[in-house]
């Protein structure tokens, strides 16, 4: 009764007209926090646009676009080729999209990128990003606005994704350190690794497509317990990305 | 050069909107080892300074909750940057000396040292993250900056202020 009767004295209409504008601020704030400071972020992108990274990294990107719709018009040549003769197989990859990275928090409480391309441009959320050469994985969009994207990358102390070494097979769970060098840990305590091994996307993971390159090992810890560990040397450095592409 | 053609209202939008945009910007040589300045702690000490405890507070969490939205971590600002709100307007009623550099360069690092603390604790340590790194090379880039930033900012809202007026 009485907090029905204090609901009703808040609901007044005199108090109502005294403070919207406090009101508004208040939806508004709470709109960009749900939001993930869409607003923001896209007036940051509209603002910074004219001091986005110049063009040379980005023409690697290009060639590799390039080279990668040659695979694939050779590979759907292929395909329709099996399909006249009635053994075909499904379509595999998409092309990318090109985004210039417009800021980099790649030291400090979170590691992730923003990107100049957003839900406008095809992006969405969960596809993989790699950096301007072949196939390297730099992280995943975790969220999207009109026209920009954030990318958690792989050195993110929360980034966790399932890897293996190319070659033997070996399963394993790649770990972000919060330093430039991620923690591979293995599942299994006999593995036959060494520095220089190449690490790849496990073709066990949901996250990311099979086979993308991760980085190459660097160091190994045989002694780890309950199974071995190593750190992983990242074929794409986030420093000194400008462009990648979204998958 | 502190009377900018802007009203009380626009000032703010327009400061707190740059301290959120570099944030994001974070320009390559305005950082120590790959660390950014804290730009919320130096919007937020000058404004509290000259505005009071309780307009320091609701700064900070306004402040607080849209830094929040800036990233995904599920770490947050905004009880640390409340608490420095808080803290930092009481000086304005306790009339202690503000305009020394030094003080506000101090009080800038105790701020920064405690946004960065807030974040250890919800991270229970740190996790794997180099805790002390971080924590010392941004407070140390914030109290440089504070004495040049915020003793501008406490002339400019001190000429805007309800509560100074002259």
């Amino acid at each position: 009764m009485v907090l029905g009767r204090q609901f009703a004295r808040l609901a007044d209409r005199r108090i109502l007209l005294a403070y919207w504008p406090w009101l508004l601020v208040l939806i508004g704030l709470l709109l960009v926090r749900v939001s993930k400071g869409a607003p923001i972020v896209d007036l940051y992108a509209l603002l910074s646009r004219p001091f986005w990274p110049g063009t040379a990294q980005s023409e690697w990107v290009r060639q590799a676009q390039r080279v990668e719709d040659q695979q694939r018009i050779a590979q759907l040549e292929l395909q329709l080729e099996e399909l006249r003769q009635g053994s075909a197989h499904p379509a595999k990859g998409k092309a990318g999209i090109r985004a210039a990275v417009i800021s980099r928090r790649s030291e400090g409480w979170w590691e992730q990128l923003e990107l100049g391309a957003g839900s406008l441009q095809g992006v969405r959320p969960g596809a993989s990003v790699t950096g301007p050469g072949p196939a390297a994985l730099v992280g995943r969009i975790v969220s999207v606005t009109p026209t920009t994207a954030r990318v958690a990358l792989l050195t993110d102390p929360a980034s966790r994704v399932g890897v293996e070494l190319r070659g033997n097979g070996s399963q394993g769970l790649l770990r972000g350190m919060g330093t430039s060098r991620p923690q591979l840990q293995f599942l299994d305590k006999d593995v036959e690794v060494q520095p220089g091994d190449v690490v790849v996307t496990s073709s066990a993971s949901s996250l990311f497509p099979p086979g993308l390159i991760v980085g190459v090992i660097q160091s190994v810890d045989q002694q780890a317990v309950p199974a071995p560990q190593a750190l992983v040397q990242l074929v794409a450095p986030v420093q000194s990305l400008d462009w990648v592409q979204v998958r | 050069m502190v009377d900018l053609p802007l009203g009380r209202p626009a000032m703010v939008l327009v400061s707190g909107s740059l301290a959120l945009l570099l944030s994001l910007a974070c320009p390559w040589w305005l950082q120590l080892d790959g660390l950014p300045p804290n730009w919320l702690v130096l919007w937020l000490l000058p404004w509290a300074v000259v505005e009071g405890s309780l307009a320091g507070a609701l700064a900070g969490l306004v402040l607080g909750t849209l830094h929040d939205s800036l990233q995904d971590s599920g770490l947050t600002a905004v009880p640390a940057l409340v608490l420095l709100g808080l803290w930092w307007g009481r000086f304005d009623s306790a009339r202690r000396p503000l305009e020394r550099s030094t003080t506000l360069g101090l009080l800038a690092i105790l701020g920064s040292l405690g946004v960065n603390l807030g974040y250890a604790l919800q991270l229970r340590g740190g996790g794997p993250l180099p805790v002390l790194h971080i924590t010392l090379a941004q407070s140390l880039l914030t109290g440089l900056l504070a004495p040049p930033v915020c003793s501008l900012f406490v002339l400019i809202w001190r000429r805007r202020s309800t509560r100074h007026a002259r």
